[in-house]
């Protein structure tokens, strides 16, 4: 056992003896290379944030850039440690076209995620911008300010809408009101509002006006119209505006919800004789089983 | 008459959609009244007359009337304007609308 760790201590100080002095230099061109690597990612990526717009294409850069010095410091350690730079040439060549061969043939069948950096996508009921994506997760700021880390897997198997891909998305406003009567006027506002705003789109369909149906006592107006993805929201919340305070101008009476409440007051029955009638002179004839219906209803 | 001959009817002659909206007002410059716009001419025009109204309204809240002489800054006659300068109705009344209204 002694001679056995006498044997390896002796085989290692030679291996030092030997090579001691180029492993030294391999380290520190290694230790020196990955700090200067860090320091001037940073600096690289300070230019390209300031000169490149599209993120996902400055990150792709980035990334290039970051392999590329980084295989040119590993192998600056491995040729001063004394490998042949052919060999090493030819390995990287060699894993080089191994990985892209790789990619090529298994793309199709990698799950990819539905989205790139930049893109205002929904995850499940998270809405927001993508600002980052890495193997494990996804990052996302939503528009009340969070970051959000979200698991690719979770992205994979949920269902996702991006709205990247669709220019301009189609808005609806939903009006209940309580008069048949008041159908034809709350079409035409409603109408002429959509139209007359600069940010409501006249394709891919112009804007329309449906009477959608009658339920709960009232009638269901809809308005459909197309914007900008970026101007959706403000654009909805502007219209909506319109339409409520054109309505009340013109005493076009809104319709919330009909609760209709019975209230059943009802005394024990008085049986007269074995016949199981009530007796028709008795309290229970007399006060009959009323209802009411609350009709707090106007907005 | 073709569905898109008589679409072209409509949208010629029922309602015109404006290009874009601006906060027109009076600003007290030395000793005289000048005609200003925000955003100014030179910029875009705003695409939301609710976001341009109340700009109108809160520029007047911020600049009220004052009794006596005017003074530098002063901000009068403020109401909104399309991109050929035509007032626009203020959409919660339906009617030309006027915030610090004040005679120059």
């Amino acid at each position: 056992m002694q001679n056995e760790l006498a044997a390896k201590a002796e085989r290692i100080g030679f291996v030092l003896k030997e090579f001691g002095a180029e492993m030294v230099q391999a380290m520190v061109i290694l230790v020196v290379g990955l700090l200067l690597l860090q320091f001037v990612m940073r600096k690289i990526k300070g230019f390209i944030d300031k000169n490149i717009q599209d993120r996902h294409r400055a990150n792709t850069i980035l990334y290039i850039i970051y392999i590329l010095l980084l295989v040119i410091i590993i192998t600056s350690a491995l040729i001063t440690l004394g490998f042949d730079s052919r060999n090493i040439f030819r390995l990287i060549i060699l894993g080089a076209l191994a990985i892209i061969a790789i990619m090529l043939v298994l793309r199709p069948y990698l799950p990819t995620l539905p989205f790139k950096v930049g893109n205002t996508v929904k995850v499940g009921s998270l809405l927001g911008k993508i600002e980052a994506t890495t193997l494990v997760n996804t990052r996302m700021k939503t528009f009340d300010g969070k970051t959000v880390f979200i698991p690719n897997s979770k992205i994979l198997n949920d269902f996702v809408i991006n709205y990247h891909y669709t220019p301009s998305r189609r808005l609806k406003i939903d009006i209940p009101i309580r008069h048949v009567r008041d159908i034809l006027r709350t079409k035409q506002l409603m109408e002429a509002i959509m139209i007359e705003d600069p940010r409501v789109l006249l394709k891919p369909a112009r804007p329309v006006v449906y009477t959608l149906n009658l339920v709960d006592g009232c009638v269901k107006m809809g308005a459909r119209c197309w914007v900008e993805n970026t101007k959706f929201w403000l654009t909805q919340c502007d219209i909506l505006e319109k339409i409520l305070t054109r309505m009340e101008r013109e005493n076009i009476i809104l319709a919330g919800r009909r609760q209709a409440i019975r209230l059943f007051h009802e005394t024990p029955l008085q049986l007269s004789g074995g016949d199981g009638h009530p007796d028709p002179g008795s309290q229970a004839a007399e006060n009959p089983s009323f209802s009411a219906v609350s009709d707090d209803d106007e907005i | 008459m073709k569905i898109t001959d008589a679409i072209k009817i409509i949208d010629d002659n029922w309602i015109t959609k404006p290009k874009g909206f601006r906060v027109c007002m009076q600003r007290r410059e030395g000793s005289e009244w000048v005609i200003d716009y925000t955003p100014d001419e030179k910029a875009a025009p705003l695409d939301s007359d609710v976001t341009t109204w109340r700009t109108a309204w809160k520029l007047s809240v911020s600049t009220p009337l004052r009794d006596g002489a005017p003074q530098e800054g002063d901000l009068v006659n403020i109401f909104v304007v399309d991109q050929d300068n035509n007032p626009v109705d203020y959409y919660a009344t339906g009617e030309k609308e006027t915030f610090n209204p004040c005679p120059v």
